[in-house]
């Protein structure tokens, strides 16, 4: 049995608004083992984001266990011990508004070695230099740039570098590279790899490129409307996905060569009324759109079912009677 | 699939720089492109090689300052956007381009519900034409674009303020303020980034539609080489601010030219899993001091002494812009 990292169970986060409860997350069960990458896809608007919030500790779960390294840690951020939040950092889509455009680089990542109390104040200078080294970008040209003067790319590798600023175990990457051209995005995730394997970390990898999943992920992982739909290795994942989702999302994969087309399975097209989170069917909360829904899926709500090790998947067809 | 392929936009020349305290970003480097009336036109690049720039000028929404403008034309229908008075401009985008920009949160509005950012493009847009549409009819149109892009329940949407959606969702609604009215030209600056790919797909499939029907011509933008593959017919590749190649898209990739190009196609990660490449190596050069020649030439593999003396011109009939492809001056 490998070492888990994170375990996270029956995780719910609901947001009350004008117009009803938004179930943004809605029971939602997995675990992510030491030096591995978690890809967890989905639908805009699926969750994806608020579940990495909850682990970070950004707001607190409404209801559901989170435990690191076995501790528990489902309270909120202002309580969350600062050894923690050392261990559990993010890296967020967007670079430009997460990064201060007041600040040089230089400051940007002197700010976790201050908080943590990383280095002394003497030896930060250096312990930055080492930083930007670790992230391919040579010291003496970035020390003192700000944002605005740097590229998607270079940004996107300050960010990474104010994430490992900590020496964290698990790093919640939230679509790192969605913005940033392919050229961008391949040095950037060999960089990431490349860290992965020196340092030991362990990844939580949101995105929604499958195509980036297939080379880097350990496990995908597809959520929908608050849940888990499947969850599986990557290779079985591509190659014998189950879940009708899974299988509209690997269908619609937008490819370039024949060679790949191949392996795209016969084209779903996506129909049907997309549910909203205020309002979730009842049944399985995929019915309105699948296309081998059967009589039960508008009255049953499934559960993930492990079909075959370590390969679960939430749908009636795949579920014995009750 | 032939079609009318009447220009309906034309870039000629632009050039187009940003005025910074260090000095100036020459940024845009003269150049040309053509949109078709009923065409689907991809423009490609790097992060920071001027795609934003080239859409924001064809729309003439760049602020000058910073921006300069040093030359080139950009005709809609044969007229100069660039020479156009500020009231043919207004008319211009109420009625003849819509554009979705790159990142939702600076296109919308903070302190407007979604609502009354829709309704507001549809009464302007019905004041140009001197139509007039009832409270309901407008209602009607907005709910309607925003089930469009594939949004769950969106009349509830409509009362939503841009900081309740998620990032996918705030996409969505862009594209709906883009779709809400018709138009002659779609300028689409990475409209499905965030979106999941049978979204996306069902989005582009829209898109498709309103080519297929309506004669709409679309400018798209983006990094997925992928969803340019699917949607469009013809693609730019664009290297700090110039255009290094163009060509049918299917040619173009599975033939390309331009040592750029190669490199951009062998850094997409593929679905056969052959694992991540390094990338091309180096950087988008500095726009202060843009590399002599070739802007190209400090990353390419296949440098030679004159690409560091003489820009190499896009050449009509080979669609590329490099001196391996100038028989002449080898
Ligand atoms: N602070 C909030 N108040 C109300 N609703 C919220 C809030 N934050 C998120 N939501 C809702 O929760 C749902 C999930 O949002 P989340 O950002 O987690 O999605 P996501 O999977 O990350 O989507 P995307 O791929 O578009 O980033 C959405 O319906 C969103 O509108
Ligand atoms: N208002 C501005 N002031 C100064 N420089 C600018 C401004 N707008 C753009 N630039 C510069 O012009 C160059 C081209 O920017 P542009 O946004 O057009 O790139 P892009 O191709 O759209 O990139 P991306 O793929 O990241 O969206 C960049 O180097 C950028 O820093
Ligand atoms: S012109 Fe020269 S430097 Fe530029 S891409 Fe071609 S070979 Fe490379
Ligand atoms: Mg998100
Ligand atoms: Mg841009």
């Amino acid at each position: 049995m490998k070492d888990v990292v994170l375990e996270v169970v029956d995780l719910k986060k609901y947001f009350p608004t004008k117009r009803g409860t938004v179930k943004a997350v809605d029971g939602v069960s997995f675990t992510v083992q030491a030096g591995e990458t978690l890809g967890l896809v989905g639908e805009s608007g699926s969750g994806k984001t608020t579940t990495a919030h909850c682990i970070i500790g950004l707001y607190p779960p409404t209801s559901g266990e989170l435990r690191f390294k076995g501790q528990d840690i489902s309270r909120g951020f202002e309580r969350r011990p600062l050894s923690l939040r050392r261990e559990i950092r993010i890296v967020f889509q967007d670079p430009g508004s997460s990064l201060n455009p007041k600040r040089h680089v230089a400051q940007i990542l002197s700010v976790p070695l201050k908080v943590h109390r990383i280095v002394g104040r003497g030896e930060r200078l250096s312990k930055v230099r080492e930083l930007l080294e670790m992230v391919e970008l040579p010291p003496d040209d970035y020390l003192y740039k700000t944002p605005r003067a740097l590229g998607g790319g270079e940004m996107q590798m300050v960010a990474i570098a104010r994430a490992l600023a900590t020496s964290p175990s698990l790093v919640v990457l939230d679509e790192p590279t969605s913005a940033l051209d392919v050229s961008v995005q391949a040095k950037i995730i060999s960089l990431l790899l490349r860290l992965q394997s020196e340092l030991g970390l362990t990844y939580l990898f949101i995105t929604h490129d499958l195509s980036l999943m297939r080379n880097v992920a350990s496990r995908v992982a597809i959520m929908y409307l608050g849940k888990l739909a499947e969850i599986a290795p990557t290779l079985k994942f591509f190659r014998s996905p189950l879940h009708p989702y899974t299988k509209m999302l690997l269908s619609s994969v937008p490819v370039v060569s024949p060679e790949e087309r191949a392996l795209k399975p016969e084209k779903v097209v996506s129909r049907g009324e997309i549910p909203s989170p205020v309002n979730v069917p009842p049944g399985c909360s995929f019915h309105l759109r699948c296309p081998e829904k059967g009589e039960a899926c508008s009255q049953l709500d499934p559960t993930l079912q492990e079909i075959e090790e370590d390969h679960f998947v939430r749908c009636l067809q795949f579920q014995g009677p009750p | 699939m032939e079609r009318n392929m009447e220009s309906l936009v034309q870039v000629k020349g632009l050039s187009v720089g940003f005025r910074v305290f260090e000095g100036l970003l020459r940024v845009l480097d003269g150049i040309s492109l053509r949109i078709g009336q009923g065409e689907r036109v991809g423009l490609v690049g790097e992060t920071g090689c001027g795609k934003t720039t080239t859409v924001k000028s064809i729309l003439k929404v760049l602020p000058q300052p910073p921006a300069v403008i040093f030359g080139g034309e950009v005709l809609f229908r044969g007229k100069d956007v660039l020479r156009m008075g500020r009231r043919a401009v207004h008319q211009l985008r109420r009625s003849s381009v819509a554009a979705i920009f790159q990142d939702p949160l600076q296109a919308l509005n903070p302190v407007f519900t979604v609502g009354t950012q829709l309704s507001d493009i549809v009464r302007d847009w019905a004041a140009g034409t001197g139509k007039r549409l009832s409270k309901k009819e407008i209602f009607r149109r907005c709910v309607e674009a925003l089930a469009q892009t594939g949004m769950p329940d969106p009349e509830r949407i409509m009362t939503c303020y841009p900081i309740q959606l998620s990032g996918g969702m705030r996409q969505r609604v862009c594209i709906a303020e883009a779709l809400v009215r018709p138009v002659e030209l779609l300028l689409a600056d990475e409209p499905t980034t965030n979106l999941d790919v049978t979204i996306q797909d069902q989005i582009l499939r829209k898109l498709d539609e309103l080519v297929e029907e309506k004669g709409m011509s679309i400018l798209l933008i983006t990094h997925s080489l992928g969803v340019v593959m699917d949607l469009t017919e013809r693609v730019y590749i664009m290297y700090a601010g110039t255009i290094v190649e163009e060509g049918k898209t299917e040619e173009l990739f599975t033939n390309p030219k331009h040592p750029y190009t190669q490199g951009l196609l062998k850094s997409i990660p593929k679905l056969t899993g052959e694992g991540i490449s390094q990338g091309i190596p180096g950087r988008i050069p500095n726009y202060l001091h843009p590399p002599s020649g070739c802007r190209f030439h400090p990353r390419c593999e296949h440098v030679m002494p004159i690409c560091t003396q003489q820009k190499p011109p896009l050449t009509e009939s080979e669609g590329v812009a490099c001196h391996l492809y100038r028989g002449d001056v080898r």
